[in-house]
């Protein structure tokens, strides 16, 4: 004898395409913001590990003769390599300086024209302790041209800047399950009132609101996590195809981390569709109970 | 087992559709609720099956006054209580063997526990060829028969059925009342709202006439 499967309590949805269209694009959209928050939460520990160990020294002084100027560099990189906690200090080549500014300023030869800095590029031993206003006193002494630049204000704006993305892509991520919890809950409603006989009758029966509530939660559940799973594989897609441009040499806006997400980072794309359900569970649940509640 | 006093109901602001209604059923009984079409029968039964709340009096069900009942024992007392509805509101997505096994279903039983039975039953109603016809297949009077097989199948203490035999022919009628009968028999108190007289004068039984939402006469078989 073959085994007999009971039915499903809810007849499946007709016409629950604009549902699943809205649930699918909220996915996607949350997708894309969580991506972001990686991406931020990434970039700031690529320059926190960038910048976080490094000096540099500037000597500007246009006026002064590239005699002088050597001096100074040679009493700066003097200082810097006898001062303790500083792994090593070398002059950046006027080359490399130009290449520094080529994204801002081009390559035009007249750049060459123009009173840019020295750079010397020194690296702090990790951990070690480093007296940087001492330093800093000692440089000015030895090279009153020289600036030192600790990285500490780009750090801790970069940093902020990062904070913002994650923080504002939590804020989107926070909007868009009050919006799915609300667009479920309406499509719930809306349920309710077309399948208002069946509800009708199983509560006659004697049946609980937690048997009713079920076939309800269950019926947005699955709705929920299909649509947006694919709605989040769709965002996935866009990290993963912005990864593949990035291979293939097209250039991502300058100072931002690389588009590409690893698989570990791409899974959690998959708590998206989860939450989403759920938040699609519970609401229904709260939705059902409560029209229930008002029947006799 | 149930016992109504001074129960009146309307619906909103209407006029009242039952007035002032007292009468009891005794544990076991068999008895047909007649009356003009707009009489009350419907309500009354609603009022019976927890369908909606009087707008006064007292309703004593399986020894329960429902005005002091907790909500949450509804289900429970709603459970012992079968309904062959006039409009037989059965599901259109369901089988009709699904359509019989759901009293049994919201009890949380094992369909495994229940298949044999719920074949039977709608074999002895002369559908054990039609288990997973949709109701949108079945004529008329084989819905009704549907809807009587999910009414009984979970055995109730109190049957109400609401013109169960309006579609089906004379035979078919006589068939459904014997089971009924049957029903009542193992203890389920039966009430059965109809028209027709030949179902009533075919089972000896008493009678509760409703006209204009008061219950105007309460006749015993003749003996």
């Amino acid at each position: 004898m073959s085994e007999r499967k009971p039915g499903r309590i809810m007849p499946g949805e007709k016409g629950a395409a604009p549902l699943d269209i809205v649930i699918g694009v909220m996915a996607f959209l949350a997708a894309l913001a969580l991506g972001a928050a990686l991406l931020a939460d990434r970039a700031s520990d690529s320059w926190k590990l960038g910048l976080a160990n490094r000096i540099t020294v500037q000597i500007l002084a246009p006026e002064k003769s590239d005699t002088a100027v050597q001096s100074e560099i040679e009493a700066a990189l003097r200082v810097l390599r006898g001062t303790s906690g500083i792994a090593r200090a070398d002059l950046v080549s006027e080359e490399n300086t130009l290449n520094l500014v080529k994204p801002w300023l081009g390559s035009d030869p007249l750049i060459r024209e123009l009173p840019l800095p020295r750079l010397i590029d020194a690296a702090i031993t990790p951990g070690a302790p480093v007296d940087l206003a001492g330093l800093r006193a000692r440089l000015k002494t030895a090279a009153p041209d020289s600036v030192l630049d600790d990285h500490s204000r780009w750090i801790g704006r970069l940093r902020e800047f990062a904070r913002a993305i994650s923080w504002s892509a939590f804020g989107i991520l926070f909007l868009i399950g009050i919006a799915t919890a609300a667009t479920v809950a309406f499509a719930t409603r809306a349920g309710l009132e077309t399948h208002h006989a069946i509800v009708e009758l199983l509560h006659q029966m004697g049946a609980q609101s937690g048997f009713i509530a079920r076939a309800f939660e269950w019926h947005y559940f699955i709705a929920t996590l299909f649509a947006a799973t694919i709605g989040a594989a769709l965002a996935a897609g866009v990290f993963v195809i912005a990864g593949g441009l990035e291979f293939a040499g097209v250039e991502p806006a300058p100072f931002l981390p690389p588009l590409a997400l690893k698989l570990a980072e791409l899974g959690w794309f998959a708590a998206v569709p989860l939450g989403a359900s759920l938040i699609a569970l519970v609401t229904a649940r709260i939705s059902v109970l409560g029209a229930l509640s008002r029947i006799y | 087992m149930i016992r109504f006093e001074n129960v009146g109901m309307r619906y909103g602001a209407g006029a009242e559709v039952l007035r002032d209604v007292t009468f009891a059923l005794e544990a076991g009984s068999f008895t047909f609720l007649t009356g003009p079409s707009g009489a009350g029968k419907t309500t009354l039964l609603k009022l019976m099956y927890l369908g909606e709340a009087p707008s006064r009096g007292l309703i004593t069900l399986f020894g329960r006054d429902l005005a002091t009942a907790k909500r949450r024992d509804f289900p429970e007392l709603r459970r012992r209580v079968g309904v062959v509805f006039q409009d037989f509101r059965l599901l259109d997505h369901l089988s009709a063997f699904d359509n019989v096994a759901l009293p049994l279903r919201i009890t949380g039983r094992d369909p495994r526990d229940y298949r044999q039975d719920v074949e039977e039953l709608l074999s002895w109603v002369g559908l054990g060829d039609r288990l997973d016809a949709k109701p949108a297949t079945l004529s008329g009077g084989e819905q009704q028969r549907v809807a009587i097989a999910r009414a009984v199948v979970a055995r109730p203490d109190l049957l109400l059925a609401d013109e169960p035999t309006g579609n089906v022919d004379p035979d078919m009628g006589q068939r459904l009342i014997r089971l009924f009968a049957e029903l009542n028999k193992l203890g389920t108190t039966v009430l059965i709202a109809t028209h027709d007289r030949a179902l009533i004068a075919s089972a000896q039984a008493r009678e509760m006439r409703l006209v204009d939402g008061r219950l105007v006469e309460l006749r015993m078989p003749r003996l």
